[in-house]
């Protein structure tokens, strides 16, 4: 049966309001500005000046004026203090605060709406991995030939660090923040999320986050890596209270938003909706609240020891006063090799949403792949001492761990047989989502098969701290992840701006992106066997031309993504008109309109199929 | 394009949708959401009492609750010693005992009576529908709260902090029993004052009537929360007052 979900729910627009009303980015940014520089001075004329933490203490308090201000000026606590004082929301202020006939004026707001949250996450998305690619590509400039002084070694290793945060961050919301707002509850047959205002919150305590960890290059940088590990990181200067406090919130954010995701996803679907309807890119963002829930809170542990240590005198991580860098580190890796699952399983559901869609077959095992994604999540939280296997760290434990870390193999390889599965003797339209994706399959081999080889603890002994660790990782996160990214960008473009992102442009950024990645890598590899340490800014002439094609292979990737840049501005106004559901697909997000109406459908839709059950005569334009 | 494969219902969506919820649907999803961030905060709570005894078992240089220092003055007193030409005075070494378990379990106590006051409070707002009883009630855990709030505080600034002198290197330091017992005592208070937030809230709201005896579902989200919060309280006194000392 074709439905038409037409007629969006229209009011007018809700007058007055007060100030509250006129809350905006622009007020959240001076509001932050204004208790930043409050906290400054009032820790200034309160504090003990002459005491080394004196500093660190006042970046601090200035870091926690910052957030306060910013969440007050944008309207984050206006909903609690109204909770607290009895003056709940009215229907029409809820309508108001969704962005109701506001224009765009709503995506500069704490508009609550889940679209609108898609589109200000796909934004935020972009600025940070601008922010990271240039920081990358100032390092790679750098070590373009041996011994070269483009940038001060100082700023190069605050680069390293800045350069792993940002990308980190902007990774592990790269598909679950666009895409878990903007389709995942029209997915489910809801109108919003669970909790709207907290969805807002997420975003924007991300973005106040942000701010705070890109600052740290204007307060003297943090030049002791991404990991910040003690006792190196105690020794570094206010930078690094700026990095703890943004990572904090940043550990808030991202469990908030685990909470919310779980409980739309298992309160909110609507009639005939059952478990085993679900797209299996809910399944992927099922799994990834799952462990983001588990992994953050050690994250703000974490780091609000480490807080109290550089300010309150403590001793965690100092040896002198009885503390142990150690717990640090295993802190810091109970969050950090969940993490690394936190940024995949999103982009392993979207490609396998990709796959059945655009080969026009049902998720080839549809419980194995959920049992798979399960496996990887479950799996994920018990390797993180990989990481500590040269530190000395408890040796005995060692072999489990390398156990562990090997079985984690068996459900990727799981995974990945399902994709192929999936794609096997299917009508596979080779689209730009469909080739992005083979582009994450390419890659996705070579990153997971050498993470295999630095699970044994014999040669990862030969190989940590090398460039081929930073190789691996990078298969993994900008070969695998980000094309996954993009796949889902070009998948679900069209549901968001009604065009499809072009074609011509997205393959000419496909190519040079691959190429790029697979020169730069790949020479990476070559210097990493050849001994070359990661984190250096100059190195021996041993390495010169692996480090000369990396660097190439890097300009050829940025010139990929401005090109794919180019693309998305180009496309989102003037692209081809893709309409309502372009690809031929089953799932909910594909029967309403395009754009969405506010609360999505104005009759709630009962399922009674799962959404892998294709017609394979759909003509495809 | 013809793809559809579904069935919609006729009947009209509910008014205002996803944005405006009925409260046994808001309820329903609230719980979840409680349970999950309570969850979290379990996670957060195991994490700090995991550092805790990490950090006795490590015992890292002996200094687990000892430190050769000073105590009794500021940090600038013994800076200005430091720096100044009169020298170091000689190090002693500073024994730091135990916190005093009497003061965990009053606190901990304290935070169950408040626990039992808005759980008893509750159960008669159901019973009998008196929303003013219940408003009452809830202030009087909020007070109790704050009780606990102030025994806190002072416990807190009971921990010892000592002068280290080394012989490259001068500070104020905590020894890591007295850093991880801050850290779970800071982390209580935390957890007080969001209950304190959450009783005025309780309180105010059933005094105007928005929380009563045919609609309480936020009156139990609130009692799980403080339930837990209690219930934490006791395990962190339990640990800490049992397990400290090495031995």
């Amino acid at each position: 049966m074709t439905t038409t979900l037409e007629h969006p729910v229209t009011a007018a627009i809700p007058q007055g309001g007060g100030l509250a009303r006129r809350q905006n980015y622009a007020t959240g940014v001076a509001a932050g500005v204004i208790f930043a520089y409050l906290f400054w001075l009032i820790s200034h004329m309160t504090l003990d000046s002459t005491g080394r933490p004196f500093g660190d203490q006042v970046a601090t308090f200035t870091c926690v004026g910052w957030m306060i201000g910013f969440w007050i000026g944008i309207g984050a606590f206006n909903g609690p203090f109204r909770w607290l004082l009895g003056r709940d929301h009215t229907h029409e202020d809820d309508l108001y605060y969704a962005g109701q006939n506001m224009g765009k004026a709503r995506y500069w707001k704490f508009t609550t709406d889940h679209k609108v949250v898609g589109v200000q996450y796909i934004v935020v998305v972009m600025s940070l991995l601008g922010v990271g690619g240039m920081l990358a590509m100032a390092m790679r400039t750098n070590l373009i030939t041996p011994g070269n002084h483009f940038i001060n070694q100082q700023i190069y290793n605050s680069f390293i660090a800045i350069h792993g945060m940002v990308m980190i961050l902007a990774l592990i919301v790269v598909i679950a923040g666009p895409w878990g707002n903007f389709v995942m509850p029209i997915m489910l047959g809801a109108r919003d999320m669970a909790f709207p205002r907290l969805n807002a919150l997420s975003l924007w305590t991300l973005v106040s986050a942000a701010t705070l960890l890109v600052g740290t290059l204007a307060v003297g940088g943090l030049p002791v890596g991404w990991v910040v590990l003690d006792p190196i990181s105690d020794q570094a200067g206010v930078g690094m209270d700026f990095f703890a406090m943004a990572i904090l919130v940043f550990a808030v954010s991202t469990t908030v938003a685990s909470v919310n995701n779980l409980v739309t996803i298992f309160t909110m679907r609507t009639k005939g909706m059952t478990l085993e309807r679900l797209p299996i890119f809910v399944w992927g963002i099922v799994f990834t609240a799952i462990l983001g829930l588990y992994a953050f809170p050690f994250f703000i542990v974490a780091e609000t020891l480490q807080l109290l240590d550089r300010t309150s005198f403590t001793s965690f991580f100092v040896s002198t006063g009885g503390g142990t860098g150690w717990l640090q580190a295993n802190l810091f890796w109970l969050m950090g090799h969940p993490e690394v699952y936190v940024i995949l399983l999103p982009a392993v559901g979207a490609l396998l949403e990709i796959a059945a869609v655009m080969s026009r077959k049902p998720v080839f095992s549809y419980r194995t792949a959920v049992g798979a994604i399960a496996a990887l999540s479950g799996l994920s939280a018990l390797v993180w001492a990989h990481h500590m296997f040269t530190s000395g760290w408890a040796p005995t434990l060692g072999g489990p761990f390398m156990l562990t870390t090997e079985l984690i193999s068996i459900p990727t390889g799981v995974f990945f047989l399902v994709l192929i599965g999936t794609l096997w003797r299917g009508h596979i339209w080779m689209k730009l989502p469909t080739i992005w994706m083979f582009g994450f399959m390419a890659n996705f081999v070579i990153g997971g098969i050498t993470g295999i080889y630095l699970s044994d603890i014999p040669l990862d002994d030969q190989l940590h701290g090398t460039m081929f660790v930073t190789a691996h990782f990078h298969y993994i996160f900008v070969g695998s992840v980000l094309f996954g990214a993009i796949a889902a960008l070009a998948f679900w473009f069209p549901k968001v701006t009604g065009r499809f992102l072009s074609e011509s442009l997205g393959r000419v950024s496909f190519w040079l992106v691959f190429v790029g990645v697979q020169i730069t890598f790949l020479a990476m590899f070559i210097s990493g066997l050849k001994g070359m340490p990661r984190r250096v800014a100059s190195y021996s002439i041993l390495f010169e031309h692996t480090n000369f094609a990396s660097t190439i292979g890097a300009y050829i990737i940025m010139s990929g993504m401005i090109v794919l840049l180019v693309a998305i501005i180009t496309s989102w106004n003037k692209g081809e008109p893709a309409g309502p559901n372009p690809w031929g697909a089953n799932s909910l997000e594909w029967m309403v309109p395009t754009p969405p109406p506010l609360e999505n459908f104005t009759v709630q839709p009962v399922v009674t199929e799962d959404p892998y059950n294709f017609d394979k005569e759909v003509v495809r334009s | 394009m013809s793809i559809d494969a579904r069935e919609v219902s006729e009947s009209p969506s509910e008014e205002g949708g996803g944005h405006f919820q009925p409260p046994e649907v808001l309820d329903a999803q609230h719980r979840l959401g409680v349970w999950l961030f309570i969850g979290g905060d379990i996670i957060i709570v195991a994490a700090l009492l995991f550092t805790y005894l990490y950090l006795r078992g490590v015992n890292t240089s002996g200094h687990w609750m000892s430190l050769v220092g000073y105590k009794g003055h500021s940090y600038a007193y013994y800076q200005n010693i430091a720096t100044g030409s009169v020298g170091l005075p000689a190090p002693k070494l500073i024994h730091i005992g135990p916190m005093s378990a009497g003061m965990e379990w009053l606190i901990a106590a304290v935070t169950v009576v408040s626990g039992a006051i808005v759980w008893q409070a509750e159960r008669a707002l159901r019973a009998t529908k008196n929303a003013k009883a219940y408003s009452t009630m809830a202030a009087v855990a909020t007070v109790v709260v704050l009780v606990a709030i102030v025994l806190t505080i002072i416990q807190l600034r009971s921990i010892p902090e000592v002068f280290v002198a080394t012989n490259d290197s001068q500070g104020m330091a905590y020894t890591a029993y007295d850093s991880a017992f801050l850290a779970l005592a800071g982390s209580g208070l935390f957890h007080l004052v969001v209950l304190t937030f959450l009783g005025l809230g309780l309180t105010i709201r059933s005094s105007k009537g928005l929380i009563n005896g045919e609609r309480w579902f936020q009156a139990r989200l609130v009692r799980f929360f403080w339930v837990w919060i209690a219930a934490s309280s006791v395990i962190v006194a339990a640990v800490t007052t049992t397990i400290n000392t090495i031995h």
